[in-house]
C-alpha cells in the first residue's frame, strides 16, 4: 500500500531539501553573506512548485487516450508516446485574463452612449513627465497646423528658380531658418547638414528618407502602436510622386543646361578644328523658360483652395465624357486590312459551319449535359434505347449554340438592292458585344441611309427591272406611283391588300419601304412589327408562288432575299414562319406540294445553312421532301417532274455537305422506270407500284432537235398537253435524272459503299442503254447517257480500287472492372477511407464544423459565466458601498440622537435640579 | 305475348299510334280478332289461310304494319298449337286428326317458308323480325316435336334458317344480329353452328358461300376458356342433360372443325391474308391440336411475299410449341429479306419475329453474317424508318454473334490487298454461301452519313465500342416519315435558327459570269420564267 498523501508530501519536502535539519544562527549568517541564502530561497520556490504541481493532479490533463492503440503503428510508436499535455488551469487563467482585457471593457461600456475618449497625445503613456507630454503636444500642434496651410506649397513662401533660392546664392545661410523646419531639426540635427543642396531640396530628401521612420519614431514613442490613417499616407504618396516629379524635371533640366553649355563650347571647337581662331559671337540672350507648366496646374499648385480645385476637376471631367471628341476614334482601315477581316471572318463562319456540319457540340459551350454530349458525340446512348435517338418524345437538342454574330454590314455594301436592310439589323439590340467598328460603320450608313434613301431606292429599282426584263415597261409606268408610306402588316391579308395595290413588279419595292419605314431605330414598337412583318413575308411568298397567275421570279428572288435578310435579325419569327409551313404541308398535302410549297423548300435551301447536322428548319424539310420522294408513286408526268425538282432541292440542301440520301437514288429508279418499263427487273430498290402507262416514254418520230428545258411551272399539272404525248417533257426528264447521275457520282465518290450505291444505278443506265434503238433516242440523251455512264463507271472504278475493309474498332480495351478490395498498407480505424473523394472531404468539412461549433459553444458558455460572475461581483460591491454608507449614516444619526438624548436628558435633569433647588 | 318481348312490344307501341288513325283500326282488330277465333276454337283452324295470307307478300316489299302484326299472330297461333301438340302425330291418332295434323303441318312449313324468304330478302327490320320468330318457333318445335338431335339441328328449321344466313352474305345485318343475339351468347346454338358451317364450306354449293363461312367465322371473338363458360343453352331439354356441347373439347372440335373445312378449301389471296391476320387470336385459341393447321401456313408461308411474312408468326408458335419442322427455314427467311420489305407496313411485324429467329446463338455465323449484309445492303436504299429498326438490329446480331464483328473491323494481315469488289454475293439464296462474312458493312458507314441526323447517330452506334448489351428493338419498330416529321416540327425552338450568313446574289436565275460565283443546282436543271 502506497503511504499516504500527507507522508509522501513530507517525503517530497525532504528530498527537496525545503525543509530540512535546523541551521544554526551562524549557518545562516553566514549563508545571507555569501547570498547563497537568496538562491537557496528561489531554488526553494521552484522545488515548491514542482512539489505543488506534483500533488494537485488536475493541473496537467493527461494525454488523449488512444482508443486502438494496439492496432494503430503510429499511434504507438509517435504520437501517444509524445503526448500532448493539457494545463487546464493555466488556459483556464488565460482565458480568463483574456475576458477581463476585452469582454469587461465591453461589458462596463455596455448601455453607455457617447463619452469621451481621451486621444490627446501621450495622455496614456506613463513613461513621459508632465512637461514632455506638453512638448510634444506643441510641436504636434505646430505641425499640424503648417501643414493644412499649404497643401502642394512646395516653395515654403520662398520663390526658386531651379530649385535655387531666386534671393542670394546663400544657400548655407542658416538665417532663413525657417519656422517649418523645427519639425526637422532633431533628426537632420543628428546628420551632418548638407548645406551645398538647396534648401527645399534638402527637405523633400530628408522627408522622403526620414519622414516615415521620423514619423513612426516620433509616434511610437508617443502613442505605441498608432496605425497612420489614410489621410496621412495619401499624403505622403503625394508628397513623394512631387518629389520624384520634381526630380525629374531637375534632372532634365541639369541636363538641358549641360547641352546648352556644350552647345556654346561647340562653335570654338569648330574654329579649333579649322585652326582658325574666330572672334567670340556675342551669345544670344538666355530666353528663360518661363512656364512649362499649365498655369492652371499651377495655380493650383500655389494654393488655390482645395474644395475648389475638385470641383474644377470634376466638372472638366464631365465635360470630356460628353466630349464627342474624347472618343477614342476607329482608325481608318487600309485595303489589305479590309479584305484581311473579311477574309478572317469568312474563315471563322465557315469553321463554325462546318462544326455544325459534324454535329459537334459548341466548343464554348461545355455545360451541356452529359446526355447530350453524348449524343453528339455519337456514344453509346443511355438505356432508353430509341429516345436517345430522339426518335420518339424528349430528342435533346443537338447543340446549343451562342449565337453567331450576325452582321451582314459587308454583304450588303456590295449589295445595293437590298440597301435598306443595312440598317434593321440592329447590332447593338442583337447582342451586346458587337465589334466597335461595325457598330459605327452601321451607325454611319444607317445615317447615309436616312438621307439617301431615295437615290439607292432608285437604284434598287433599276436592278429589279434589269432581272425583270420582259416587263420592264410595265415596271416603269407603275413604280413611279408606288407610294411611299405604307402600313406595316401584321396579318398575310393586310399585305396581300397592300400588294393588291401595287404592280407585282413593285412588291419588292414596297417591302423595301416598309422595312425602310419600320426601321426598329425610329420606335420601339417597330421591331416586333417588322418581326410579325417578316413572317407574314414568308407567307406571301407561298402565296404569289401558288397564284395561279405564276409571278415573275425575279419578284420571289427578291422577296426571298429580303427575308433572309430580315432573317439575321428575325431568325426566331422567320424559322418558325417556315416550320409552320412545313407542319402545315406536312398535315395536309405530304404528297402533293403545291408549287408555294415548291419556293418554300427552295428558299430554305438558301436561307438556312442546309450543311448543319441538325437544323430546326432544314431537318424537317430535308425529311417533307424525302417522304415525297419515297413514298408518292406517280400518277402524272407533272409528280415525276415534281419529284424530279425535289431531288434537284435535295442536291442544293447536301451539296456541302454531302450527305447520302437513300431517297434520292430511289427516285432515279421510280422516274426512269415509270419513263422506260423494264420487261423484268428483279431485285430494284423501289417497291413495285402500278404506274400508268401514259406515263411510258414513247417511240419518238424522228429526231426532234429542240431540247426543252425542264420549267419550274412542269410540276403543276396542265391539261393542255396530255402526260401520253408529252414526249419532249419526258425527254428532258430523263436528261435530268441523267445529268443526276452525274452528280451523284460526284457528290457521294468518297462513300465507303458508292459501290452498292453505283451497281444498280449502272444496271439502270444499261437498261436505258437497251431502250436506246427502240425508243430511237434524241442525240442529247445519248449523249447525256454516255456522260452518265462514263462518270458512273469511273468513280465506280475508282471506288472499287480504292476500297478496304472496314476497321472501325481501334478502341481502346476497355478495363474489366475489378472487384478485389483494395489492402490498405498501414490502415488506422480512426480516419476515414471513402474511396469518394467528395464524400469524404463533406465528413472531414462536417467534422471540422462540429468542432468548431462545440468550440464556439463553450467560449459562449465561459463568456456567460464570466459576465454573470462580474456582475455578481459587481453588485457585491455595489450592495457593499451601500450598506456601508447606510451604516455610517445610521451611525450618524444615532450618534447625533443620542446626542440629542443626552442633551434633553442633561436638560431634564438640571431642571430637576433646579426644581429640587 | 310475354314471350316475345321485342316483337311484341314494338307492335303494340305502333299499334297505339295506328290507333288514333280510324282507318287503320279496322285491319288491327281483325287480325287480333282472327287470332283469337283460331285459338278458340278447332273450327276456325281455316281462318289461318285468311290470316296468312294478310302477311308479308313475296313481292311486296313494303312494310305493312298490318302485315307484320299478321305474321306474328301467325308465329303466335303455331307456337300455341305446337305447345298444345297440335301438331304432332301419335300412334292413336285418328284418321281425321291426322288429316288435320298433316293440314296444319304443311301451314306450318309453308309459314316457315315465308320466314326463310323474308330472312333472305334485303329489307333489315323484317329480317330481324323473322329471324327472332323463326329462331321462337325453333325453340318451341325443340321443346315439344320431341325431334332427335339429328333432325333438330342439323336438317330442321334451324338448319335452314342458318343456311339462308350464310347466303345472305357478310354485309347482312341480320347475320350479325344472329351472332350477336343467339350465337354468342347460347351454346348449344354456337355447337351446332360450327357444324353447320363446316359442312357448309366443304359443300361448295355456292359461289361465295366460302367467304361467307368465312366472315361469320371471322366474326367470332369469343372464346370459351372453361367448362364453366359452357352453360347456356339455347333449348332447356330435360331430357339430355349432359349434352355434347357443354363439353369443353367436343366445342372446340366443332370449332376446329369448322375451321379446318374453310382452310381445305382453295382461299384467294385476300381470305388468306385475312386468316393469317386473325390466325393468333381467333383461329388457335379454338384449335385443341394446332398442328393441324400445319399444313396451311406452311402452304402460305411458300407462297412467299407479304402472305409470307403474315404466315410467320403462326409458323413461329408451330415451330417454337409443337416442334414442327420446317426445312429450309432460314433459306426462306432469308429470301424474304427482299427491298419491298422495307417499305412494306408489315416490316415491324418481321422485324419482331426476324430478331427472334436469330437470337439464337446456336446459328452458324456465315448465315447471320449474310442476315447482316443483307440488311445493310437493303437499308441502302430503305427510308429512314427501316434504317433505324436495321441498325440496332445489326449491333444486336453483332453482339450474340460476335464472330460476325470481322463485318465492321478486318485489320489485313498483308497490308493494301486490293480488295476487288465485293465477296458477298447479292443473289446467292443460300444464307450459307454468301461469303458474306468476308465482306464489310460499307453500307453502314455510308449510312453514318444520312441525311436525318438522329439516323446518322445511331449508324454511329456500329463503329462505338460494344458496351450495351443489346437494344430493345421495340423502340425502335414504330417509326414513319409521318412521325419523324411530327417529332421534329413539334420540338419547340427555344434556340434561335442559324441562318446562313451569305445571302445569295440568285436563286432562280444564272449568276452573271463576272461574278464568279457558282450557280444553283436548280438554276442548272430548271428554267424558271
Amino acid at each position: 500500500m502506497a503511504p499516504s498523501q500527507l507522508k509522501k508530501l513530507k517525503a517530497s519536502l525532504r528530498e527537496s531539501g525545503v525543509v530540512g535539519p535546523q541551521k544554526s544562527k551562524k549557518q545562516k549568517k553566514q549563508a545571507s553573506k555569501n547570498g547563497t541564502l537568496r538562491e537557496g530561497r528561489i531554488q526553494r520556490n521552484e522545488a515548491l512548485n514542482s512539489i505543488r504541481e506534483k500533488f494537485a493532479p488536475f493541473e496537467v490533463k493527461a494525454p488523449v487516450r488512444n482508443k486502438f492503440d494496439f492496432v494503430s503503428r503510429n499511434g504507438v510508436a509517435g504520437k501517444a508516446s509524445k503526448g500532448v499535455v493539457g494545463r487546464p488551469g493555466v488556459t483556464k487563467g488565460l482565458g480568463e485574463e483574456n475576458r477581463r482585457r476585452n469582454l469587461l471593457p465591453e461589458m462596463q461600456r455596455r448601455n453607455k452612449v457617447g463619452g469621451i475618449r481621451d486621444r490627446r497625445f501621450g495622455e496614456s503613456d506613463p513613461t513621459m513627465t508632465p512637461e514632455e507630454r506638453n512638448l510634444e503636444r506643441f510641436v504636434r500642434e505646430k505641425q499640424r497646423g503648417d501643414r493644412k496651410a499649404s497643401m502642394f506649397n512646395l516653395e515654403d513662401d520662398e520663390l526658386t528658380h531651379f530649385g535655387q533660392p531666386l534671393a542670394s546664392d546663400e544657400a548655407g545661410n542658416l538665417e532663413d531658418f525657417k519656422e517649418d523646419d523645427i519639425e526637422l531639426s532633431d533628426v537632420s540635427a543628428s546628420e551632418p547638414e548638407d548645406d551645398e543642396r538647396p534648401h527645399k531640396r534638402q527637405r523633400l530628401e530628408d522627408d522622403e528618407s526620414g519622414s516615415d521612420d521620423d514619423r513612426t519614431k516620433v509616434d511610437g514613442t508617443a502613442q505605441p502602436g498608432r496605425p497612420k490613417t489614410k489621410n496621412e499616407v495619401m499624403k505622403e504618396v503625394v508628397a513623394k510622386s512631387k518629389l520624384h516629379k520634381y526630380e525629374r524635371q531637375q534632372a532634365k533640366e541639369d541636363d538641358d543646361d549641360l547641352r546648352a553649355e556644350l552647345d556654346k563650347g561647340l562653335p570654338d571647337l569648330f574654329t579649333l578644328m579649322r585652326g582658325k581662331p574666330k572672334l567670340p559671337v556675342a551669345p544670344p540672350p538666355e530666353n528663360l523658360p518661363n512656364g512649362t507648366m499649365n498655369p492652371d496646374r499651377l495655380a493650383l499648385l500655389n494654393g488655390k483652395d482645395r474644395a475648389q480645385a475638385d470641383k474644377e476637376y470634376d466638372e472638366r471631367l464631365r465635360e470630356y465624357t460628353f466630349d464627342q471628341r474624347s472618343r477614342p476614334t476607329v482608325r481608318t482601315l487600309t485595303e489589305e486590312e479590309k479584305l484581311e477581316r473579311e477574309a478572317t471572318k469568312l474563315k471563322t463562319l465557315e469553321e463554325e459551319r462546318q462544326r455544325r456540319m459534324r454535329g459537334d457540340p459548341e466548343s464554348e459551350d461545355q455545360e451541356s449535359d452529359a446526355d447530350e454530349e453524348a449524343l453528339a458525340n455519337g456514344d453509346p446512348p443511355d438505356p432508353r434505347d430509341s429516345d436517345a435517338f430522339g426518335l420518339g418524345s424528349g430528342i435533346p437538342e443537338e447543340h446549343e449554340r451562342k449565337e453567331l454574330d450576325v452582321e451582314d454590314e459587308d454583304d450588303f455594301v456590295l449589295d445595293d438592292e437590298l440597301i435598306a436592310s443595312n440598317s434593321d439589323v440592329d447590332l447593338s439590340d442583337i447582342d451586346d458585344s458587337p465589334i466597335q467598328s461595325d457598330h459605327e460603320a452601321s451607325e454611319d450608313e444607317d445615317r447615309e441611309f436616312v438621307q439617301g434613301l431615295l437615290s439607292k431606292e432608285d437604284t434598287a429599282r433599276e436592278e429589279l427591272k434589269f432581272l425583270a426584263n420582259e416587263k420592264e415597261t410595265a415596271a416603269k409606268s407603275t413604280s413611279t406611283d408606288v407610294p411611299f408610306t405604307f402600313i406595316c402588316p401584321q396579318t398575310h391579308s393586310e399585305l396581300i391588300e397592300i400588294s393588291n395595290s401595287v404592280a407585282i413588279t413593285d412588291l419588292p419595292t414596297v417591302v423595301q419601304r416598309i422595312r425602310a419605314l419600320y426601321q426598329p431605330k425610329l420606335a420601339v414598337e417597330n421591331k416586333t412589327k417588322l418581326g410579325v412583318f417578316s413572317a407574314v413575308l414568308v407567307d406571301h411568298i407561298s402565296y404569289l408562288a401558288n397564284r395561279p397567275s405564276h409571278p415573275p421570279f425575279s419578284v420571289l428572288e427578291a422577296l426571298i432575299r429580303h427575308t433572309h435578310s430580315l432573317a439575321k435579325t428575325f431568325p426566331e419569327e422567320i424559322g418558325r414562319a417556315f416550320r409552320g409551313h412545313l407542319s402545315d404541308m406536312q398535315q395536309k398535302r405530304p404528297l402533293a406540294p403545291t408549287p408555294g410549297d415548291l419556293v418554300i423548300l427552295t428558299a430554305i435551301s438558301t436561307i438556312f445553312p442546309t450543311s448543319d447536322h441538325f437544323h430546326q428548319v432544314v431537318t424537317p424539310a430535308m425529311l417533307c421532301m424525302t417522304r415525297y420522294l419515297g413514298q408518292k408513286v406517280p400518277q402524272r408526268l407533272s409528280d415525276l417532274v415534281t419529284g424530279t425538282y425535289i431531288a434537284g432541292l435535295v442536291l442544293q440542301y447536301q451539296r456541302k455537305s454531302k450527305r447520302y440520301v437513300p431517297e434520292f437514288v430511289n427516285n432515279i429508279f421510280t422516274t426512269l422506270y415509270a419513263l422506260i418499263p423494264p420487261e423484268s427487273m428483279p431485285g430494284r430498290p423501289v417497291p413495285r407500284h402500278s404506274i400508268p402507262v401514259s406515263l411510258h416514254m414513247s417511240k419518238q418520230k424522228g429526231s426532234s432537235s429542240h431540247n426543252r428545258e425542264l420549267e419550274f411551272w412542269d410540276t403543276v399539272p396542265s391539261d393542255e398537253a396530255p402526260d401520253d404525248h408529252n414526249n419532249p417533257l419526258k425527254e428532258s426528264l430523263l436528261i435530268t435524272h441523267l445529268a443526276f447521275v452525274v452528280l451523284i457520282a460526284q457528290m457521294w465518290r468518297s462513300q465507303s459503299a458508292f459501290v452498292e450505291i453505283i451497281e444498280p444505278i449502272l444496271e439502270l443506265l444499261a437498261h436505258v442503254e437497251s431502250q436506246a434503238i427502240p425508243l430511237n433516242f434524241s442525240h442529247a440523251i445519248k449523249g447525256n447517257l454516255q456522260k452518265a455512264l462514263i462518270a458512273a463507271r469511273q468513280s465506280h472504278a475508282e471506288a472499287l480500287s480504292n476500297r478496304q475493309p472496314l476497321e472501325l474498332h481501334h478502341h481502346r480495351p476497355l478495363p474489366i472492372k475489378t472487384s478485389i478490395p483494395k489492402f490498405e498498407e498501414s490502415y488506422n480505424p480512426t480516419s476515414h477511407y471513402d474511396p469518394d473523394r467528395q464524400r469524404s472531404e463533406l465528413s472531414k468539412l462536417q467534422a471540422e464544423h462540429k468542432k468548431e461549433r462545440k468550440g464556439a459553444l463553450r467560449e459562449l458558455r465561459k463568456d456567460a459565466n464570466f459576465m454573470a460572475r462580474e456582475g455578481l461581483r459587481e453588485k457585491r460591491e455595489r450592495d457593499a458601498a451601500y450598506e456601508k454608507k447606510m451604516r455610517r449614516v445610521v451611525s450618524m444619526v444615532q450618534g447625533e440622537e443620542g446626542h440629542e438624548a443626552k442633551e434633553y436628558e442633561r436638560e431634564k435633569r438640571s431642571r430637576k435640579n433646579a426644581k429640587k433647588r | 305475348m310475354s314471350s316475345f318481348p321485342n316483337v311484341g312490344k314494338t307492335i303494340r307501341k305502333r299499334k297505339r299510334d295506328e290507333l288514333r288513325n280510324p282507318d287503320d283500326v279496322d285491319g288491327y282488330t281483325s287480325i287480333l280478332e282472327l287470332e283469337s277465333q283460331i285459338r278458340a276454337s278447332r273450327r276456325h283452324y281455316n281462318k289461318l289461310v285468311t290470316l296468312m295470307n294478310l302477311c308479308w307478300s313475296q313481292d311486296s316489299h313494303v312494310d305493312n304494319e298490318e302485315s307484320t302484326l299478321a305474321v306474328v299472330a301467325v308465329c303466335r297461333t303455331f307456337c300455341r298449337l305446337i305447345a298444345a301438340g297440335s301438331l304432332s302425330r301419335n300412334h292413336d291418332t285418328s284418321h281425321n286428326e291426322g288429316v288435320v295434323v298433316q293440314w296444319l303441318d304443311d301451314r306450318y312449313n309453308d309459314y316457315k317458308e315465308m320466314l326463310l324468304k323474308a330472312l333472305s330478302r334485303d329489307d333489315t327490320s323484317n329480317q330481324s323480325t323473322a329471324l327472332t320468330l323463326i329462331m321462337r318457333l325453333f325453340k318451341e318445335e325443340a321443346t315439344y316435336l320431341r325431334k332427335s338431335d339429328e333432325t333438330l339441328w342439323r336438317s330442321g328449321t334451324f338448319a335452314k334458317a342458318l343456311k339462308t344466313l350464310i347466303d345472305a352474305g357478310p354485309s347482312a345485318a341480320v347475320q350479325d344480329e344472329f351472332m350477336q343475339n343467339y350465337f354468342q351468347e347460347y351454346d348449344d346454338v354456337r355447337f351446332h353452328t360450327f357444324a353447320q358451317l363446316g359442312t357448309h364450306a366443304s359443300l361448295r354449293d355456292s359461289e361465295n358461300s366460302l367467304a361467307n363461312v368465312l366472315s361469320m367465322l371471322a366474326t367470332v371473338k369469343y372464346v370459351p376458356e372453361t367448362p364453366d363458360d359452357l352453360k347456356r343453352s339455347f333449348i332447356k331439354s330435360p331430357s339430355q342433360p349432359h349434352q355434347e356441347f357443354y363439353s369443353l373439347s367436343a366445342h372446340r372440335k366443332q370449332a376446329q372443325d369448322a375451321w379446318l373445312a374453310v382452310l381445305r378449301q382453295p382461299l384467294n389471296k385476300q381470305q388468306r391474308k385475312s386468316i393469317l391476320g386473325m390466325m393468333s387470336h381467333r383461329i388457335v385459341p379454338w384449335f385443341s391440336r394446332v398442328e393441324l393447321l400445319m399444313d396451311f401456313l406452311t402452304d402460305s408461308f411458300d407462297e412467299g411475299g407479304s402472305t409470307g411474312l403474315m404466315a410467320l408468326s403462326g409458323l413461329f408458335h408451330l415451330i417454337q410449341r409443337k416442334n414442327l419442322d420446317y426445312p429450309r427455314f432460314y433459306h426462306k427467311l432469308y429470301s424474304m429479306l427482299d427491298y419491298d420489305l422495307m417499305h412494306s407496313k408489315h416490316r415491324s411485324r418481321f422485324f419482331r419475329l426476324l430478331e427472334t429467329f436469330l437470337s439464337s446463338t446456336h446459328l452458324p455465323a456465315a448465315l447471320v453474317a449474310s442476315f447482316i449484309k443483307r440488311l445493310s445492303r437493303l437499308a441502302l436504299n430503305s427510308p429512314p424508318a427501316a434504317i433505324v429498326v436495321i441498325v440496332p438490329l445489326i449491333y444486336n446480331l453483332l453482339k450474340s454473334h460476335p464472330m460476325c464483328t470481322f463485318m465492321i473491323h478486318r485489320v489485313a494481315r498483308v497490308p493494301c490487298t486490293n480488295v476487288s469488289g465485293d465477296k458477298f454475293q447479292m443473289e446467292e439464296l443460300d444464307p450459307l454461301k454468301t461469303h458474306a462474312i468476308e465482306s464489310s458493312l460499307w453500307e453502314i458507314r455510308t449510312l453514318q452519313d444520312h441525311y436525318h441526323p438522329n439516323v446518322a447517330t445511331i449508324a454511329k452506334i456500329i463503329s462505338h465500342q460494344f458496351t450495351k448489351q443489346a437494344y430493345n428493338l421495340d423502340d425502335f419498330l414504330d417509326h414513319s416519315y409521318e412521325s419523324m416529321l411530327q417529332v421534329e416540327l413539334s420540338k419547340d425552338t427555344k434556340k434561335r435558327p442559324e441562318i446562313e450568313y451569305a445571302i445569295p446574289k440568285r436563286i432562280f436565275a444564272e449568276h452573271e459570269p463576272s461574278s464568279g460565283q457558282e450557280d444553283n443546282i436548280m438554276v442548272k436543271l430548271f428554267s424558271f420564267a
